[in-house]
């Protein structure tokens, strides 16, 4: 079947102004603003955030450490591109072995080409590649990005959600209930 | 020919290295079309089941029996939607498409869990949802949070932890119910434990002899623990709970049994079981044709977007007009 889908895209989540953009999943709309709204709607119900970055995925190149691997005549044909220099987001998953470890931003680098990108990430020793299993490279101007008076009405309901921790609820083995509180609500009682 | 399958035999031997190193196989990598297939087929159920199972539940936020309980009810239900939203995003790192996943839905080939099958006919349904689906959920999601994928394992992850609140708001409820509530709440209490009780023993599966997939689950660490082993965990976990409330599990056989430590049930009926997963259980047809108007309720949202993107792309607006199943010529 054919995809006739809206475009994808991905969904980078910050938590904190502290913590990098994670890749947390991606979703499907008609323009990057729309993508925005529909990413802040599946992805921070729950969780705190700060702001949020939406990526088309035709606009993101990818190489696994696999593919590297996998295709030596990979940097030869890259070394030929020459242009403009423009500035390249560099995002990387850095561990296997648990699975909450994410696609993350790594920082940034000018290049001509995401290839070029890569190659010079991989080459400059800033990004500690021999620990890097998933690299995405994405130009700036394919980003796009929350705006900071956003921040109420997309991220700041979640935040006071009721019920959305779910340490609310505490009471709940009847074999240790003795020891709990009631709290049965009046009108439950009925 | 010989030289082919020897690369391919290479790579699944390189393949298999990196599961058993415990390696996350990511979008990308080399990877079996049987391995993309199975998780093809499992992720999309599970992301149908968290769609389907908004239904049951979702009928009784009108009748919750208190503003609280509707808030809570609100915002698991909501969870379940975005749950739905995160495995169609798997199934989609591995070539499917959320349209043909959908397509499948709608047209009634796709499976999803058996146990949204059945009615839930009192408050207290809700209640046990909570409890003994979400909880056999959660014992199942949290093996998959180690699952070899990357994106299942991630998916899974923020799942089980979100899920962890409405197995607890479930449980919360019945206590509350069975323990201080008027003998009118006991009894729909332990009447919902009747109901419940055996088809949640099945969400597990068939049994481990019985199951045709799971050798292949296992062995590329999709799953690491088979069907009877979840289900004897749950067992274990559930009866002393539900028992300390002084309410009965329909079970005449179960029993504690002192050598393996293990609480030991009767027989499963498991030609009720295949029944509805072939379609025919109590609800089958009302939940496909709930979703099915809930999909075309939703085309005047599609429509707006359309024209939308309309205003942008112009030029491709046959194609857009296709994939939201518009006539082309409309305007």
């Amino acid at each position: 079947m054919s995809d006739t889908q809206w475009p994808r895209y991905e969904v980078f989540k910050q938590d904190n102004p502290q913590k990098p953009h994670e890749a947390v999943g991606s979703v499907h709309a008609p323009d990057a603003e729309l993508a925005l709204q529909n990413g802040r709607d599946v992805f921070v119900r729950r969780p705190s955030a700060v702001s949020l970055w939406v990526v088309k995925a035709s606009n993101i190149f990818t190489m696994t450490r696999e593919e590297l691997e996998a295709t030596p005549d990979f940097w030869p044909k890259v070394s030929k591109a020459a242009g403009t220099p423009t500035t390249f987001h560099l995002f990387t998953k850095t561990s296997q072995r648990r699975s909450m470890t994410f696609v993350r931003h790594a920082g940034q680098i000018e290049a001509v080409t995401p290839e070029l990108a890569l190659r010079d990430a991989i080459e400059n020793g800033r990004f500690d590649a021999d620990n890097v299993w998933v690299w995405w490279v994405v130009a700036d101007e394919f980003i796009h990005r929350s705006q900071a008076d956003d921040i109420d009405s997309l991220f700041a309901p979640a935040v006071d959600k009721t019920y959305r921790q779910q340490s609310h609820y505490g009471f709940v083995s009847p074999r240790r209930q003795k020891h709990g509180r009631e709290k049965l609500d009046a009108d439950e009682r009925r | 020919m010989i030289e082919q399958t020897l690369e391919v035999d290479d790579k699944l031997a390189e393949f298999e290295a990196r599961i058993a190193r415990g390696e996350k196989i990511e979008p990308g990598d080399w990877m079996p079309d049987e391995y993309r297939r199975q998780l093809i087929r499992m992720i999309s159920q599970h992301a149908h089941s968290e769609v389907v199972g908004m239904l049951p539940e979702g009928a009784w936020i009108p009748h919750a029996p208190s503003l609280r309980r509707k808030m809570v009810l609100m915002a698991k239900v909501q969870d379940e939607a975005g749950h739905g939203q995160y495995l169609y995003h798997a199934a989609e790192t591995l070539g499917a498409t959320r349209e043909e996943l959908l397509d499948a839905l709608h047209t009634g080939k796709a499976k999803y869990a058996s146990i949204f099958n059945y009615p839930t006919l009192t408050w207290a349904d809700v209640a046990w949802i909570g409890w003994l689906v979400d909880g056999a959920a959660i014992k199942n999601q949290t093996m998959l949070a180690q699952a070899s994928y990357g994106p299942y394992s991630r998916a899974m992850v923020r799942i089980c932890a979100e899920e962890t609140f409405h197995y607890k708001q479930g449980k919360e409820m019945i206590v509350h119910y069975a323990s201080s509530g008027t003998p009118e709440q006991k009894a729909m209490v332990q009447d919902g434990l009747n109901r419940w009780w055996p088809p949640t023993l099945m969400m597990f599966g068939p049994h481990d002899s019985e199951s045709t997939n799971s050798e292949i689950l296992m062995r590329w660490g999709i799953k690491t623990k088979s069907n009877d082993e979840l289900r004897q965990e749950f067992i274990n976990e559930e009866v002393p709970e539900i028992q300390a409330l002084g309410l009965e599990i329909p079970d005449p056989d179960l029993h504690f049994d002192e050598d393996s430590g293990s609480w030991i049930i009767g027989p499963i009926d498991w030609d009720e079981f295949w029944q509805v997963v072939r379609g025919n259980g109590p609800m089958n047809a009302e939940r496909l044709a709930a979703r099915q108007e809930a999909h075309e309720n939703g085309r005047w949202v599609r429509e707006a977007m359309a024209a939308l993107y309309y205003k942008f792309v112009t030029d491709n607006y046959s194609k857009v007009s296709k994939a939201i199943g518009l006539s082309p010529e409309r305007n």
